[in-house]
């Protein structure tokens, strides 16, 4: 338990339209997991319900030997998230934001924020409602990141990027990874899971239908998407029989 | 609950509402300006913006801070930061009633002065004294404020609980068109209720009760809000 960071253990969630089923799941610390999968398959509402902002019908998730929900606050205070489905305040800058999370957040760190801003070219002073998309998610790392958060939770951070912003923030987590215990993400891009990921989780139709170490599945000589694919047609093809 | 934290939440969405507010408090001024002339037509004009005051002010925190927040995606930010949902519910009630209460309590003494009752002319012609004219006066005014306070904390209470813009505002014209209309045409008519509101008018044992009443409402809506944000599991 001592070294894993994150441990899932029959989460489940049932909506009206869909249903996360019992996920079982094991990030071990100093490691990064990538999640692939559809839209809807439910890789949102497994981050959700790590960070606390969607309550499990059932299972347990424990966060740095810490159970959430029980300990949300203190799970809080050291995991940084964030979604492609979320934003920050329009009318504010990003200076107002930083000062937000600095008296919400005793971890925050200044130094680290100012070279955050210039490593990310952000302008503090700037509204919200005057950066781009790119820039908005690239203020809500540096927001994650300036905290020393121990985990790191990102629901497509990448999503509708361009392949420059892209880049930028692949290697900006690429080269902080040594800076926190665990990283968890999900991505449509195989390539950006393939260059981040030790391990890989693959989540379709509200179940994980696969886990396993990157280099393992990128052994077989094809790119994750392929992976993913094969696995998707194989469950259908058994479900189908 | 961590006190601080709910303070500079609080304190977060009055700086995001500053502009609103100023506005919402320089026409809540006015109107009281207008209502105090004793001009007819100027009272008139002065009660029509004291009553868009409060009904404006209530539509703009209503789908400003409290539905706002989720359908701009900001609820997601707030939420991952070190803060519980209870904090986040006991914060948004508190900034709510802040940012209604400041223009309200202006807007409200506008409506006080509207009394068809001349107060100055009242309290020179009475033999009473200074204090029974002031204590008077304040529960009269806390009458007025309370009642609004209680509209205010139902339509607080749909807005939060059923998250919909649709049902805030249903719950909010139904309550001034429907119940409003009710209170102020037919209730009056009714015998024990025209006994009433005379004994309220003298400052009798009606006016504690009531502005009691008043409480107990606001209170229990808040009761209800918090018990059905401890039931909720989802807070984004």
């Amino acid at each position: 338990m001592g070294d894993c960071a994150i441990q899932i253990r029959g989460v489940s969630k049932r909506y009206s339209h869909f249903a996360l089923r019992g996920i079982d799941l094991d990030v071990p610390s100093g490691t990064v997991l990538g999640l692939i999968g559809p839209n809807g398959a439910g890789k949102s509402t497994l981050l959700r319900i790590l960070m606390g902002l969607v309550r499990a019908d059932a299972g347990h998730v424990t966060i740095l030997d810490h159970e959430m929900p029980a300990h949300e606050q203190w799970i809080k205070a050291r995991v940084g998230f964030v979604s492609e489905d979320m934003a920050l305040y329009g009318p504010a800058t990003l200076a107002w934001h930083m000062q937000l999370v600095r008296d919400l957040h005793q971890g925050w760190d200044e130094k680290r924020a100012s070279t955050l801003l210039d490593r990310l070219h952000l302008d503090p002073g700037q509204r919200v409602r005057g950066l781009s998309r790119g820039q908005q998610v690239k203020a809500l790392l540096l927001l994650a990141m300036a905290r020393h958060a121990d985990v790191l939770i990102l629901d497509e951070p990448s999503a509708g990027l361009d392949p420059l912003i892209r880049h930028e923030i692949l290697t900006l987590l690429a080269a902080s990874r040594h800076e926190r215990r665990a990283l968890i993400f999900s991505s449509h891009y195989g390539d950006d899971v393939a260059a981040l990921a030790d391990d890989v989780a693959f989540v379709y139709d509200g179940r994980l239908i696969a886990h396993a170490p990157a280099s393992d599945l990128l052994a077989r000589g094809k790119s994750l998407e392929q992976v993913f694919l094969e696995q998707v047609a194989a469950l259908r093809g058994g479900r189908a029989a | 609950m961590n006190a601080r934290i709910v303070v500079r939440l609080v304190r977060k969405d009055c700086w995001l509402m500053r502009w609103p507010l100023t506005a919402y408090i320089l026409a809540a001024l006015a109107g009281l300006a207008l209502t105090v002339t004793g001009v007819p037509v100027a009272r008139s004009a002065g009660i029509t913006l004291a009553c868009n005051v409060l009904i404006g002010v209530s539509f703009h925190v209503m789908l400003g801070p409290v539905l706002g927040e989720r359908d701009r995606k900001t609820l997601a930010f707030l939420m991952s930061l070190p803060v519980t949902p209870g904090q986040a519910a006991a914060a948004k009630l508190a900034s709510a009633f802040t940012l209604f209460l400041i223009p309200a309590t202006i807007a409200a003494t506008a409506l006080v002065w509207l009394s068809p009752i001349d107060i100055p002319a009242a309290m020179a012609a009475s033999h009473r004294p200074l204090w029974s004219h002031l204590l008077g006066t304040l529960g009269y005014y806390a009458v007025v404020l309370g009642a609004w306070m209680l509209f205010f904390s139902i339509v607080l209470g749909a807005a939060i609980v059923s998250e919909s813009v649709g049902w805030t505002i249903a719950a909010l014209t139904g309550l001034l068109f429907v119940f409003g209309n009710f209170v102020l045409q037919v209730l009056p008519r009714m015998r024990g209720v025209g006994r009433y509101l005379r004994a309220l008018g003298r400052g009798q044992a009606a006016l504690p009760l009531t502005i009691a009443c008043e409480a107990a409402g606001i209170a229990a809506v808040v009761t209800i809000i918090l018990w059905l944000q401890r039931r909720k599991t989802s807070f984004v």
